[in-house]
């Protein structure tokens, strides 16, 4: 069996913001495609084939959105893929996308996601619309929502933990001001832990700022195997490389209720720990906090990124909070999690989100992103994203070889 | 002036074009009112007996022949060994495993008003159950708290509002 190298050869964003009236998502996957390919190098006309990411296409009254973007960026009649995993969507993508190269059905591959969520829908209708991701014949007719889930996920983590609102906030803090060096992000903010503990209250114990907000935005990414890049691709002459060495997919029962306790229970996330456990077997490592140097991280929710933090093994259980006090995930720690912003500096479009943090570990590991948050001479980074309450999870791991 | 577009809610101008963007021409934006209303003639299915025995002020689980663990909410098949699985008549009564306060509820849900949610460890069920916990008064909504089913007296939307939970 060949075993190609993928190469993760570039990318582009859509700018992320609450509102997008200059264009519908296919107007933004076809900016973010036409910066990914400027990125790459890559004559659009040489690609292979298409993954198209995106989760609600009712919200954007667009459904077969895959087929209607791939005419867009003038890719027929080449195949093209949908892939869809609710806020996991692009992270499904990237791993679709993968498996095809890896298989030997593509050398070349445009990843290009988005979603329509920011202002221009109403986020009642939002929230209407992603409860029906959950448990709709039980929970969600009971007035089950995934804010409240979130939290009581949370409210059991703290109980078993001690984990704090002011470490909650913290995370609030951190990755809104990571976010304020990203144009692309729709939520840069310097704010304070008073500032989060103050904001409105959500869902007990959640509060306003501890929650991300839903933007509008698309990403792009080409992944190719190596030997396609050498023959199309500037950037794998011009560019530092960095390639695609391990992916992890996992899942959980949907309803919290149904998880076996004490563990998993409400405060793990075993969907995620499979992920994990996967792509780090794939990409040889063993000691995820020594051998990763960034991670963008699932933070929908700012407890969210802690439970996250613990299932993909960078610490025990329980000591995410500690840690994060400590600065081990702040710029300039030991192991910098969500220089990109996240969900909460970036706001999350579902589709586009797990895309835009591919990005971000491209730009670092090739020494791109702007001084304020750099990762100097990281060689190493890791992507996570899931959807439900981590029902589906999927971890990709991106190293740079020169 | 006649609206000649009886849907257009906005229009705006292209801003001043920025040096460099691509895309200067396509600058103006119409923003259209459109509305999409879907009704369903929704089957519960197999968990049909589950919400008709709600009418009944029964609980009823499902319990797997082949592992014995109790479902609930029912499950028709246990996702642990495939088995069919066998109704089973629960207690009225368990313990807050953890509840939570939301400031707010989904439209379904009626909109705007607070609601306490938790799931709760029903005597006899292997699984925990969401709902709505109501009439706390004095006590904590914290895990173990001991809880009873309460029934609705009146009409409601949807069987699961024929229940929620109260401290026993
Ligand atoms: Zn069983």
């Amino acid at each position: 069996m060949p075993d190609p190298d993928i190469v993760l050869l570039g990318g582009g964003i859509s700018r992320f913001a609450r509102e997008r009236a200059d264009g519908t998502p296919v107007d933004w996957m076809t900016e973010a495609t036409r910066d990914a390919l400027a990125d790459a190098g890559v004559d659009h006309g040489d690609l292979d084939m298409s993954v198209v990411s995106y989760e609600s296409e009712i919200l954007a009254r667009q459904v077969t959105m895959g087929q209607v973007v791939q005419d867009a960026l003038g890719l027929c009649p080449k195949p093209s893929v949908r892939v869809e995993a609710g806020g996991g969507t692009a992270g499904a993508a990237l791993r679709t996308a993968f498996a095809y190269l890896k298989g030997g059905l593509a050398g070349s591959v445009l990843v290009v996601g988005a979603e329509a969520v920011g202002r221009l829908v109403s986020s009642a209708t939002v929230r209407e619309v992603y409860a029906l991701s959950g448990d709709v014949e039980f929970e969600m007719a009971a007035g089950g929502f995934f804010m409240a889930y979130y939290a009581l996920m949370m409210k059991e983590h703290m109980r078993l933990y001690g984990t704090t609102e002011e470490q909650m906030a913290l995370v609030s803090v951190k990755n809104h001001r990571n976010a304020l060096s990203n144009p692309m992000a729709a939520m840069p903010m310097s704010i304070t832990v008073q500032d989060v503990l103050e904001s409105p209250p959500v869902v007990a114990p959640y509060k306003r700022l501890d929650c991300s907000v839903l933007a509008d935005g698309a990403a792009a990414v080409i992944l190719a195997t190596a030997d396609w890049a050498a023959a199309h691709a500037s950037a794998w002459r011009d560019k530092p490389r960095v390639f695609m060495t391990g992916s992890g997919c996992g899942t959980e029962r949907v309803r919290l209720g149904d998880r076996p306790r004490p563990d998993p229970g409400f405060a793990h996330m075993r969907a995620k720990r499979e992920a994990a456990r996967k792509a780090y077997a794939m990409a040889g490592i063993e000691d995820p906090r020594a051998e990763i140097d960034l991670a963008e991280v699932a933070d929908a929710y700012t407890g969210a990124e802690l439970q996250s933090i613990e299932a993909l093994g960078f610490c025990a259980p329980g000591e995410s909070g500690p840690l994060l006090e400590q600065g081990v995930f702040d710029l300039g720690g030991a192991l910098p999690v969500n220089t990109s912003g996240g969900l909460l500096g970036m706001g999350g479009p579902p589709g586009a989100i797990g895309l835009a943090q591919a990005i971000e570990v491209l730009r670092q590991l090739r020494g791109e992103c702007p001084a304020e948050r750099r990762v100097p001479g990281a060689r190493r980074g890791l992507t996570d994203i899931h959807g439900g309450t981590a029902s589906y999870a999927v971890v990709s791991i991106f190293d740079r070889r020169d | 002036m006649t609206e000649l577009v009886k849907r257009k809610l906005e229009a705006r101008p292209a801003p001043e074009p920025d040096p460099g963007d691509p895309f200067a021409a396509f600058r103006e934006v119409e923003i259209l009112d459109m509305q999409m209303a879907f009704g369903f003639r929704h089957s519960l299915g197999k968990l049909s007996r589950f919400f008709l025995a709600l009418e009944e002020r029964k609980l009823l689980g499902t319990v797997c022949p082949t592992c014995g663990k109790v479902w609930l909410p029912p499950r028709p098949v246990c996702p642990d060994d495939l088995a069919v699985t066998e109704w089973r008549e629960l207690a009225q009564r368990g313990r807050l495993a953890v509840g939570s306060l939301s400031a707010y509820s989904l439209k379904t849900a009626g909109g705007d008003r607070q609601l306490m949610l938790g799931y709760v460890e029903v005597e006899g069920a292997s699984t925990l159950i969401l709902q709505q916990i109501r009439n706390l008064g004095a006590h904590a909504l914290e895990p173990g708290l001991p809880l009873k089913i309460v029934w609705s007296e009146e009409a409601v939307e949807h069987p699961m509002e024929l229940f929620w939970f109260e401290p026993a």
